[in-house]
């Protein structure tokens, strides 16, 4: 299945476009080095892979933007999961039959999403977190969780909504609770419409926890910002640190993208 | 078997949809309701199994009442079987796993015992051999002998079919209609929402007309056809016929 969409890809990939990405590239690398060029700036690539990762006797070990990059895939992840949870639980208690149930997800909804992400970040750990006494990692993965949660509940209700009545109908008149309903008639056909939209999510929610970094929470930005500090090695160190997200992100949307493909090839 | 009494039904936005409707149903017998566009035909049919929660009368089937709780209604759902007229069956499941599921879930069959309940009712609507197919592989005639077999699956007391074969071409209402036909003759009790005037002379035991949501006439069929007492019948009769 891969393999397919690879080939897909680059077929898909026109010689044109590869020129003007090209292009599009020099003249930013051009940017790039006039502005150092013209701020005095010398440049140490050189030790950029120190900061990466050493290899030496003992073997690999990670350097701390790796290690940052780490701590930003298990917060990412697991955010993403509860998000997810979040985002359904949400839903289904929108469009539930309980006033009260929808009442309480909107108010979430139109906090979450009218605030800044930031201040509700320092919120949490300036509040919330001495109250509930728990560290800025959970901090942190609570903070985004309920953050992206709210966004991903309108991606479920949307796809939810999005199943012709019919089929809550032709479910309800074979006798299926309510639950069963959802669980083998309408999220089995929602999931694959909301795909695409939860995927920009995701993506959302990895560049989103770069924020994170404000409450010394050591993944990659904060990693980037220290090393930093200590170097003044600005230019390198922020020009690695958004490839790394580049590369991450640009995975998620392409793992994103086989899942989709697989999902549609059933029925 | 079925007992309606002094129904109404008031959609949000003042729509009166069945105004105080009364009907009796014996055991077996297979009624076909007619009536203008938006006389309530389909909302009587989707009351009669809790699709939509009446405003106020009642509905006694097979001496249950119709109420406003969850689990009664289940009940209710569980005994009366429809069949609707865009068919809805379940796009991702194919045709085994779409009249497997209630049996699973409602009755709490295990996959083979479901299964071989499945080929049956498939063999008796003709589609054995599209077991394994997907919704959309087949013509909307299948798809609707699907949906018959899918709602029978649950042994259900009372079958309501609301414009089963509206949705057709022309050359596949005969294939559902026989499966009606064969149906009827098992002696399944019927209500049948058509505007097929040849289903309704030759297979239905009583035809009632409605509109307003109120029943205007019912006669037995043969009498209904041919000596309409209601001007309104009279008329409507002249438009489809
Ligand atoms: N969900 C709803 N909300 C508001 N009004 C509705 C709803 N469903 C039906 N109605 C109204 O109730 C009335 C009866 O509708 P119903 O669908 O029962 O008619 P019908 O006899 O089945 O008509 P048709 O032959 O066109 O199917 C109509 O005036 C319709 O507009
Ligand atoms: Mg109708």
């Amino acid at each position: 299945m891969p393999a397919t969409s690879l080939k897909n890809f680059f077929r898909l990939t026109t010689l044109r476009d590869i020129g003007l990405f090209l292009l599009t590239l020099a003249a930013f690398l051009w940017l790039v080095l006039r502005g150092a060029e013209q701020m005095g700036y010398t440049w140490h690539w050189q030790r950029i892979p120190g900061y990466l990762f050493t290899l030496d006797e003992d073997g690999f070990s990670a350097g701390p933007l790796l290690q940052g990059l780490g701590l930003t895939l298990v917060i990412t992840s697991i955010s993403m999961l509860c998000a997810g949870l979040i985002g359904l639980a949400t839903a289904l208690l929108r469009l539930s039959s309980s006033p009260i149930g929808r009442q309480l997800a909107r108010i979430y909804l139109e906090i979450s999403r009218n605030t800044p992400l930031l201040v509700q970040i320092f919120c949490f750990y300036f509040i919330v977190a001495p109250i509930l006494d728990i560290g800025r990692m959970s901090t942190a993965v609570l903070a985004l969780s309920l953050f992206e949660g709210a966004y991903a509940s309108e991606i479920f209700r949307a796809g939810i909504q999005s199943i012709h009545r019919g089929q809550w109908e032709a479910s309800h008149s074979l006798g299926l609770t309510r639950w069963q309903g959802y669980r083998h008639v309408i999220l089995p056909q929602a999931i694959r419409k909301i795909m695409p939209p939860l995927t920009s999510q995701a993506i959302s929610l990895i560049k989103d926890s770069a924020l994170v970094s404000t409450i010394a929470v050591y993944e990659l930005t904060m990693q980037g910002r220290a090393i930093i500090a200590d170097t003044y090695l600005t230019f390198e160190i922020w020009t690695v640190v958004a490839a790394i997200y580049l590369v991450l992100t640009l995975a998620v949307s392409a793992v994103a993208g086989i899942l989709k493909q697989r999902l549609q090839g059933v029925g | 078997m079925i007992t309606v009494r002094d129904v109404t039904k008031v959609f949000p936005g003042g729509v009166v949809a069945l105004d105080g409707f009364s009907l009796d149903v014996c055991r077996g017998e297979v009624l076909v309701i007619i009536g203008p566009s938006g006389s309530g035909k389909s909302t009587f049919l989707r009351c009669l199994n809790g699709l939509d929660a009446i405003d106020s009368g009642t509905i006694i089937i097979d001496g249950v009442a119709l109420d406003k709780n969850e689990a009664n209604r289940l009940a209710i759902r569980r005994e009366v079987g429809m069949v609707f007229q865009s068919f809805n069956l379940f796009p991702h499941l194919n045709v085994e796993e779409n009249i497997n599921l209630a049996q699973q879930l409602v009755q709490k069959k295990k996959l083979a015992e479901a299964t071989a309940s499945t080929h049956a009712l498939l063999t008796r609507v003709g589609l054995l051999n599209k077991a394994n197919r997907y919704p959309d592989e087949l013509s909307g005639g299948q798809q609707q002998r699907v949906a018959i077999a899918r709602a029978l699956a649950l042994h259900p007391k009372v079958m309501l079919f609301d414009e089963a074969t509206s949705a057709l071409d022309p050359e596949m209402i005969g294939e559902v209609l026989d499966v009606m036909r064969d149906l009827a003759a098992e002696g399944m009790t019927m209500l049948v929402v058509t505007h097929e005037m040849g289903f309704a002379r030759e297979v239905s035991d009583r035809v009632v007309f409605m509109d307003h949501g109120r029943v205007v006439e019912e006669a037995a069929s043969k009498d209904f056809f041919t000596k309409p007492l209601h001007d309104r019948t009279r008329d409507f009769l002249s438009q489809i016929l």
